[in-house]
Parts: C-alpha cells; structure tokens; sequence
C-alpha cells in the first residue's frame, strides 16, 4: 500500500514534544465498589511496554482487560500503584491517543471525511493539514473512494476502518482498540486483522489490541499478554516475532500454532477454555 | 439495478449500501398510481355532498353544497386572502417567537440541573391549563389586536419545542459523549458537535408539531381578541349566516394547514438527509 504524502506533509499532531510511548505499570490492582460488593477486578500488574510496540491482550470475560486500557488511557484510576506514559504518572485522559471500540461510535450526521476530521476539530489542528492526513489515511485504510459517504451506507467492516481512522488522524502514538472486530463476520474480521498489522507497522504506533480471539491477538501483535480469570492478571507474556508484512498464511504455520497451543493451554489450565 | 459506485464489482466484501434510485420515469408513474385512490374518493365525497344537499334541499345557511363554497372562494378571494394574511402573520411571528424560547428553555433545562428543579414544576403546571380557556385573559393582559393572538400562539406552540428539546439533548449516546470527552472535548465543543446534532432530529419533530399547531392557535386568538384573521371572519360569517363563506374560510384553512405541513417536512428533510426517516430518497453525492 502506498501512501504518498505520509512523509513530506507534516501530521496534524501538536508537535510539541511529542512524549515517548513507553508504557510502565508497577503493581497495579484496581477495585470496584466498596465493602461486601467489591469487585477486585485486577490483581497487581506489573509490565512495561516498549514504544511503537504492538501488544495483545487476551483473557476470559471479565478478567479486567477493559479495565486495564481504561486506567492506562487515564479514563480512570488505579486503586494502587502507578501507571507512567511516556515516563510521566498518568493523572487525567491521555491526549496522545487514539481509542476504538467494539461499537464504531461513528456520527450519523457526518460523512466520512467530518467523522474522521472530528478529533482535528476537538483539537483544533490546522484544517489543511487535517485533511491531508485524513486522505492519507482514508486511503491506508482503503476507504478513500468513500470520503463523501454516510456511515449508514458503509458495512460493519468498513465503519470501523474510518473509526481507526478518526483515531489515528492526530497522529497519536498510542492506539488502544477494545475488541474493535468482535462485531464482524469472520471473513472481514481476518481482513481487518491485516490491515491493522500494515497501519500499526505504517504508523510506528503503539498499539493495545484487546481480543477474545487467539489467532487475532497472535496476528496482529508483537507480544501478547495473557491474562488470568478475574481478578486478572498476567499468565503468561509472549513474543512473536514474525516479519511483517504478514499474511494470513502466517496461521497455518507450525511457529503461529506453538503460539496459539501455548495460550490456549494456559486457559485449560486454569480452566477457562475446556481442552 | 441500482447504481453503485464505479469500478467496483458488484457483490464485493465491504460494498458500500448504494441506496436505492428509482427511474424518472418510474417514479412519475408510482405517483399517479398513488395519487389516483385519494382523487377518486374525493370526487365521489364531494358529489355525494353536493347530490344530497341539493335532493334534500338543506338550506344552504346550514349546509352549502361545495360548489356554493367554490363560489364563496372565487368570488371573495381578495378579502379571504387578506384576511389569511393576518393569520399567517400572527401564526408566523407567534410560532418564531415560541420555538426561539422553547430551544433555549429547554437546552437551559437539560443542561443545568438547577434550572431544571427550577423551571420545570413551573412548566408542568402552567402546560397543564388547557390553553383555550385562558385565552380571553389575554384580550385583559395585552388588549384587542395582533399583539395578543401572537402571546396566545406562543403560549399555545411553545411546549412541544421545550419538551422535544429537553428530550434530544439528554438522547445521546453516552459512548459517543465519553468517546470526545477522551479526545480533550471543551463542554461547548460536546454540546455543539454531539449533543445538539444527535438531537436534532427530535427537535424538529417538536417543531413541526408546533408548527401545525400555531395557525390554530391564532384563529383561537382571533376568536376572543382581534378584529382581523381568518378567526375573526369565521365569528362575522357564522353571525351573518353566511355559512358559505365560514366553509370557504375552512377551506382556505385547511390548504394552509396542509402546505404549512409540508413545508416543515421539507425543510426537515434538508436538515436531517442522514436521519432514517428521511434515508429513502437520499442519493450520496448531494449533499
Ligand atoms: N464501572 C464498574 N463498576 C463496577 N464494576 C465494574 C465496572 N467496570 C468493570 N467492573 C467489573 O470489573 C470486572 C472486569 O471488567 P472488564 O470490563 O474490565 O472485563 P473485560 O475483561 O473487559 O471483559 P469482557 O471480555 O467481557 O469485555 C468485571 O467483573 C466487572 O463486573
Ligand atoms: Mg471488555
């Protein structure tokens, strides 16, 4: 894929000191509620994550991923221990990044291009160099013929792109994605699978990707962390170093099987998957 | 076939939904087909109208037959007109003032919680008085003329905006709303950007409704304080016996009642080409 003015235009991001992305948390914990209705929903936590790195995250239901990516985004708070972006404690919602979820959350009354533009407006950007990003990355994404649609004439799979897109368009240098393709068919799920894996690569972003599926968080990532039952914590911590680009044939063979067998084993050891 | 965008074989993963497109010729068509069934129901209604009245021969003071009110229309327009004219005036100025105050009442109220607990037991109470009742108190407050009718159209079309209004602005999505408060939205960037587009829709649908609601509420007006309007020339035409012209005035009404409905519809559907009630005939491109 090419993407022609990536190097020369400047991003719309606001360049000053663009801090470094290294993610550390130092036993964190994080409980809910008070009393005899709280929830511990993760167990001290300790991990760093180096920058432009690209982490998966995967564990059963309700072990506390979510709230993980929320307590490190600054949407909320540990209940102990520190979390430090770029080298400085996290105290409010981080500026520097791009989130998407499951739902697009996409504007119905916005075409594409205003849904994407949005976060450069919040922000105030420089509109010209906005919307030259925007094209740049409507085209990454291969949604540039779409610029002037709605969102309700896209498919699932489609809208999502433009909401990476909108996340990506400050030229952030973290994306975090909450289970961004749980929604999609299987076919257009393994598309988006390598898409992700080209604009991660593209964009030296570092990137979060939180998934029930093993093959998705084996895919995309450069580490996966796997994560216990609640309250989570970390099984096992994993690098997969395949070359990128990468192919979906990558799955098939034997090196991205050990992988995925060795995570799947922890889940039938602590029996959340049944052998 | 419907079109879809070029060079894209059709059936593709991930194909934009091309909405669908009638021919021109297609669509003239449908129209006639659609239009033919009301047509003839009112061809045979009003002959069976004007068929009885005339065999029975009811006196037309009680019931004239339609082509007595076409007469009525033709002969008298200038003076029906002039008069609609007032009522338009009063109806416009009245429904301007209403959804004006309304939005911002309601944007008030949905946005502060102080003025909620404040406005809002007063706006339940003072709702709650049927408004015709009350209206020959307005001929005491504001006097005889085109001042009290719009204060009675306000009073009469201002409700549905402020309700509509609280409604939409409390209506959108809380992921939507977290989603820009984490992109370091301002609290007038939220408002402006999410909360007032997203509730854009409901908005107007209490606008459209109070819009149909106030040329009713400046006949009432005209009724109890005015000597002009198409209210004040009903009450003179009844007292007359000139129930020909009360007919026509009707007449007249009811073509302003349905054009005024129309109008809001259209403008609704230039406001909201994204909403899905407006989706069927939108094409993309146009914008
Ligand atoms: N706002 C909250 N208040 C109270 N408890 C919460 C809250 N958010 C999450 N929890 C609890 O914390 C635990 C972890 O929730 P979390 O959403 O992080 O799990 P998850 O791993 O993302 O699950 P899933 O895979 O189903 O999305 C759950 O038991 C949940 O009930
Ligand atoms: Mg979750």
């Amino acid at each position: 894929m090419t993407e022609p003015d990536r190097d020369h235009s400047p991003t719309a991001s606001p360049a000053p000191s663009r801090p470094g992305t290294t993610i550390e948390l130092e036993r964190v914990t994080k409980v809910y509620g008070a009393g005899a209705l709280a929830v511990q929903a993760l167990s001290p936590i300790s991990v760093t994550l180096a920058p432009g790195q690209a982490v998966s995250v995967v564990g059963p239901s309700g072990c506390g991923k979510s709230t993980l990516m929320r307590l490190i985004a600054g949407l909320e708070a540990p209940s102990s221990g520190t979390i430090r972006v770029g080298g400085r404690p996290v105290a409010g919602p981080l500026e520097d990044l791009g989130i998407v979820f499951q739902r697009d959350l996409l504007l119905d009354w916005r075409d594409v291009l205003g849904n994407v533009l949005l976060p450069a407006e919040i922000k105030g950007l420089a509109p010209a160099a906005a919307r030259r990003r925007a094209a740049g990355l409507l085209a990454e994404l291969g949604v540039e013929r779409f610029a002037g649609h709605y969102p309700w004439q896209l498919s699932g799979g489609m809208r999502q792109r433009v909401a990476i897109a909108r996340a990506l368009l400050p030229s952030p240098t973290l994306m975090f994605l909450d289970e961004p393709f749980s929604a999609l068919d299987a076919m257009t799920r393994d598309q988006m699978n390598v898409l992700l894996q080209q604009v991660q690569s593209a964009e030296h972003v570092t990137t979060l990707l939180i998934t029930h599926s093993i093959l998705e968080a084996v895919f995309v990532a450069d580490r996966v962390l796997v994560m216990s039952g609640r309250p989570g914590t970390l099984l096992d911590d994993i690098a997969v170093d395949f070359p990128r680009p990468r192919r979906l044939s990558l799955r098939e063979t034997p090196e991205f099987s050990a992988i995925v067998r060795r995570i799947r084993e922890q889940f039938v050891r602590t029996g959340d998957l049944v052998g | 076939m419907t079109a879809l965008p070029e060079g894209r074989p059709e059936g593709r993963l991930d194909e934009p939904r091309a909405p669908a497109t009638g021919g021109l010729g297609l669509r003239t068509r449908r129209a006639a087909t659609n239009l033919f069934p009301p047509l003839l129901s009112a061809v045979i209604g009003l002959g069976l109208w004007e068929g009885l009245v005339r065999w029975f021969a009811v006196p037309s003071y009680v019931l004239p037959p339609p082509s007595q009110v076409v007469l009525e229309l033709v002969g008298e327009w200038q003076y029906l007109l002039t008069e609609l004219g007032w009522t338009v005036l009063a109806a416009a100025i009245g429904v301007a003032i209403a959804i004006s105050l309304g939005i911002l009442a309601g944007a008030a109220i949905a946005l502060s919680p102080t003025v909620d607990r404040m406005l809002t037991s007063w706006l339940v109470v003072i709702h709650a008085i049927p408004k015709v009742v009350i209206a020959p108190l307005f001929l005491i407050w504001f006097g005889f003329g085109v001042q009290s009718e719009v204060f009675f159209v306000v009073t009469f079309t201002f409700f549905p905006v402020v309700v509509a209004t609280i409604t939409g602005l409390k209506s959108a999505d809380p992921d939507v709303l977290q989603l820009v408060r984490s992109m370091g939205a301002t609290r007038q960037q939220v408002l402006r950007k999410i909360m007032f587009p997203s509730a854009l829709p409901i908005i107007l649908s209490g606008v459209k409704l109070s819009v149909s609601l106030a040329p009713v509420g400046a006949v009432i007006g005209e009724f109890v304080a005015s000597n002009q309007g198409l209210g004040h020339l009903l009450i003179r035409a009844v007292g007359d016996m000139d129930t020909a012209l009360a007919f026509a005035a009707v007449t007249l009404f009811s073509v302003f009642g349905v054009l005024l409905w129309r109008a809001a519809e259209y403008v609704e559907g230039r406001l909201l080409p994204w909403h899905p009630s407006q989706r069927g005939d939108f094409k993309p491109g146009q914008k």
